[in-house]
């Protein structure tokens, strides 16, 4: 029941910040210096083009009624002509947005899962030489800058060692063979994943490490955790039934917060890596001042975002029963 | 009269700060690997002394004229152009420092005035400041920077520096809400208000010097977000293009096609954006003992 | 039938200034059925006593010296596969009313259950849900309760929860570590009814710890008081109220207001206790004691049998 009432309350808040940040993009693309029709149509296109986009996004009337254009136009999925790739804005996004969740959820489900395992272990063993090695690599992990660890990882196993190919999401040839069934295709896939989930799963398993780790430092002087021995319990289970437990609800919110800095390092990550994603179409957009493209990127990234966080708070609220009921 | 007590109060404090300091390891290495790094920045402003040669942005050796190894002319090599990599590299620390202070700067007297604000008056204001500050926080700063680069054209290192400041103070308005929240209780704050102190007063007279401590905390981790904004934004291609950072370093050498030949080029500037990450981190964990009690290691107790 | 037998115990805590001597030489014994109480005020070392009898000291803390003798073994050299069954089944702890004792993600009707499993692990789903009922009606609780979670009780229900949970292997053994503290008055009274009535019906032993003397003397039948680790007085609980023979016992005695009789003298300062890592070679009560003389200062007091049954630790004749 109180689930229920917390979801919806938490959809109209991030219903009304995505109005917010909608409306907010409208403004900035309008008092942004230069003309702002050139910045939804692309003056290359033909004069009968040009005319028809102009007013299908209704950039010839006054602000107001743009305004509701604009929003007409995004609920019904009207985002513009990319001046790039010359299709439909909805199209492009439509295809890369499975790639960016592929690689983004897989890697901080993994990370996740591994520091919060790691994490746990490192602060069961508090001052031995296993906790200070883990804690020194979760430290270096954490703070290594993404595009660099990448490149370095592109150099290293990609270049060097020639185990991985260097970019993209498929190898052409794989796919264009006739008979290459399900399972070829999906390894491939897999194959060319590996690289750019490797660096963003090493990098945010060092934070959550070190994140579990002061959790479940704190959580171990708890007084439940006394009582959990007494009753003559193994180690083990003390440390997982009942401190672990505890110890990881902080790193779930963190994940929550932590996504802006995360989606930061994925689109460095689909940049170098040429991943075909979302982040690498905002970038790219950006460098070709493909307008339509890159305002289409960053509502979306905006939507996984705040979709995402709400998904971690409905996730804590159920494994925390304090906040349930 | 109460001046000079609590100025002895404080040296007290500071002493004892210095000392629970000093047993970090963490913060030790930390405080070295900055030291270093400030001075390289500090460096930077004396390789003009050996020649235009070393300039980093425009040095141009006679005899070199591309991407070479470390020699005793060049320490670390020279990058495509010929130019000096080891002067870029001491420049990349000076910009680091640069952006990462300021912007870390700015954003706290941002955050802390807002969050001093919003906990103080509490009500509408702070319901208002505290979405804002939510709104501000879910939304990745690379990606706006990113759009407004689209937007407005190349990006001047300053107004990078303010644009980083006004995304990043979020973080911290949170944290002195908090504090001033349980602050505006105590009854020295009732007493000022008896007294007939003006709201403003009360902010800045009474509240602020608490508050402040806990701020300059939170500097450090807004210090390596920064530098880590401003490279990425460089490395992407959005720098400031007169500032040679070592981010805009790590640029040059994807962009040529040099990240697999140069290792010499490629190395440094990575290492040294994730070094100075890493210290400022340990500083400000170490900081962290310091300041809040709970986290030093056990104090015996029955 | 001497149930637990404690000798020449020792407990010590490693820490930053030094080795610090929370219990030193502590004896005594307690049959079945009898319940004891330590009294003392904090840091005494009542709780550490507490915490080692059951080896759940924390990881600064080792017993030195000394054995606890439980069904012919020293649980003191026990293995630790071993004290795990000793643990709960044997003997059980109720904690501090304060104290977060429960686990707050876990339902209380789920921690019930894990106590009995870990000691009976081929217990059926069925009868261990009759078992934890059977609690719940033990301690009075009401049975719809039993699958709400800890931060929804009030205070006096998550003590009886967690006496409910202390009794669930049906140990032979009770330790209560300030049951009552931070519990308002009326609450503190039906929780010593209920322990005093557990007791009797059950016949468990219990070791009862507290700073207040008033309620340890409700509920037990012999009293230890405890002053710097030491124990400097023992006796039954008339022998200690109504003869009480050292000074600081005297002192705790009049240090609780009566609704009858005089106002009794004004508390001299019971505060602060003496350095446990630079123990004093004297009398530990030196400085305290109103009766203090200069062979005090100097010399260990040894302990004197007033009775078969009453010790004290303490030079002085009187």
């Amino acid at each position: 029941m109180e689930l229920r009432k917390f979801i919806l309350r938490r959809l109209v808040e991030i219903g009304v910040i995505f109005f917010v940040i909608l409306t907010v993009l409208f403004v900035l693309f309008r008092i942004a210096p230069g003309d702002p029709v050139a910045r939804m149509v692309d003056p290359m296109w033909t004069p009968e083009d040009v005319q028809h986009v102009i007013s299908q996004l209704g950039l010839d009337q006054p602000i107001w009624t743009q305004y509701l254009y604009y929003l007409k136009n995004f609920f019904g999925g009207n985002f513009g002509i990319s001046f790039h790739y010359g299709e439909p804005v909805l199209d492009i996004i439509w295809k890369r947005l499975p790639n960016t969740i592929l690689l983004f959820t897989t890697s901080t489900i993994l990370a996740a899962l591994a520091g919060v395992f790691l994490g746990k272990i490192a602060a069961w063993h508090k001052g031995r030489k296993s906790d200070t090695w883990m804690t020194l690599g979760a430290l270096v992990c954490h703070t290594l800058f993404v595009p660099w660890f990448a490149l370095m990882l592109v150099w290293i196993l990609g270049y060097k060692v020639g185990w991985f190919p260097l970019n993209g999401i498929i190898s052409p040839e794989v796919w264009v063979r006739g008979n290459s069934n399900f399972l070829v295709k999906g390894l491939d896939v897999i194959h060319h994943m590996l690289l750019p989930l490797m660096t963003l799963f090493v990098i945010q398993t060092g934070s959550y490490l070190l994140l579990m780790r002061s959790s479940m430092l704190g959580t171990l002087k708890e007084d439940y955790i006394v009582t959990a021995r007494a009753k003559g319990l193994t180690e083990k289970a003390v440390r997982n039934h009942h401190a672990a437990r505890n110890a990881a609800l902080p790193v779930i919110t963190s994940v929550g917060l932590s996504l802006a800095f995360s989606i930061n390092g994925g689109a460095l990550t689909e940049t170098v890596f040429t991943w075909p994603g979302i982040g690498k179409e905002l970038v790219f957009a950006v460098s070709n001042n493909d307008y339509p493209l890159a305002q289409a990127c960053f509502l979306l990234i905006a939507a996984v975002v705040l979709t995402a966080n709400l998904i971690v708070d409905v996730l804590y609220a159920y494994l925390d029963p304090r906040i349930r009921y | 009269m109460s001046n000079l007590s609590e100025r002895v109060h404080l040296f007290d404090r500071l002493a004892k700060g210095w000392a629970i300091f000093r047993e970090n390891l963490l913060g030790k290495i930390g405080l070295t690997l900055l030291v270093l790094f400030a001075l390289m920045a500090v460096a930077s402003f004396f390789t003009p002394l050996f020649g235009p040669m070393y300039d980093p942005m425009t040095g141009v050796d006679p005899l070199i004229s591309h991407a070479t190894g470390p020699g005793w002319r060049h320490w670390l090599g020279t990058d495509f152009i010929g130019r000096d990599i080891f002067t870029q590299l001491l420049e990349g620390a000076k910009i680091a420092f640069m952006v990462g202070l300021s912007a870390a700067f700015i954003s706290i007297v941002l955050g802390t005035i807002v969050g001093m604000l919003a906990g103080y008056m509490g009500g509408f204001v702070d319901m208002l400041l505290m979405r804002l500050a939510d709104m501000i926080m879910v939304m990745p700063s690379l990606l706006i920077l990113l759009l407004l680069a689209a937007l407005f054209g190349q990006l001047n290192i300053w107004l990078i520096v303010l644009l980083i400041a006004l995304l990043r103070w979020p973080g911290v308005s949170r944290v002195i809400r908090a504090q001033t929240l349980t602050l505006k209780e105590r009854p020295f704050i009732e007493a000022a208000k008896v007294a007939g102190a003006s709201h403003i007063r009360i902010i800045f007279r009474h509240i602020m010097p608490n508050v402040l401590p806990l701020s300059f905390l939170y500097m450090t981790f807004r210090v390596t977000s920064a530098i880590l904004v401003e490279a990425a934004l460089a490395f992407l291609g959005f720098g400031d293009p007169s500032q040679v950072s070592w981010g805009m370093m790590l640029q040059w050498v994807w962009k040529t096609g040099h990240m697999f030949q140069a290792p010499y080029w490629l190395l440094p500037p990575g290492i040294c954006i994730s070094l100075i990450t890493l210290s400022f981190y340990m500083l400000g964990r170490a900081m962290d003992e310091v300041l809040d009690p709970r986290l030093r290691k056990e104090e015996f107790s029955e | 039938m001497t149930l637990i037998s404690v000798e020449n115990l020792c407990v010590s805590y490693q820490t930053k200034k030094g080795v610090l001597k929370a219990v030193d030489d502590i004896s005594f014994e307690l049959e079945e059925g009898r319940s004891l109480g330590f009294v003392g005020e904090s840091g005494c070392g009542k709780t550490t006593l507490g915490m080692a009898l059951m080896r759940l000291l924390p990881e600064n803390g080792r017993v030195t010296r000394g054995r606890i003798l439980y069904g012919g073994q020293d649980l003191v050299q026990l293995s630790d596969k071993g004290i795990r069954e000793v643990r709960w089944n044997e003997i059980a702890m109720i904690f501090q009313a304060a104290m977060n004792a429960l686990n707050p993600v876990h339902r209380v009707d789920a921690q019930l259950r894990e106590a009995i499993a870990t000691h009976e692990p081929g217990i059926s789903k069925e009868a261990l849900q009759g078992r934890v009922e059977a609690l719940f009606d033990l301690v009075e609780m009401p049975r719809e309760r039993m699958r709400a979670y800890p931060h929804q009780f009030s205070g006096g229900m998550k003590q009886r929860a967690v006496i409910a949970m202390a009794l669930a292997c049906n140990p032979k053994l009770v330790i209560a570590d300030e049951p009552t503290t931070a519990l308002d008055v009326i609450v503190q009274d039906q929780i010593l009814q209920e322990i005093r009535s557990i007791q009797d019906r059950m016949n468990i032993s219990v070791i009862f710890i507290s700073h207040d003397i008033a309620v340890v003397a409700n509920v037990c039948h012999d009293i230890a008081v405890m002053y710097a680790g030491q124990i400097v007085e023992f006796g039954s609980r008339e022998e200690v109220f109504n003869t009480p023979i050292h000074p600081y016992t005297r002192l705790l005695l009049t240090s609780y207001l009566t609704l009858e009789g005089d106002r009794p003298a004004p508390l001299e300062m019971i505060g602060r206790t003496p350095d446990l890592i630079a123990a004093p070679t004297g009398c530990r009560f030196y400085k305290m004691c109103p009766h203090a003389s200069a062979m005090c200062e100097n010399r260990a007091p040894e302990y004197r049998q007033a009775t078969p049954t009453h010790r004290a630790l303490c030079s002085l004749t009187s």
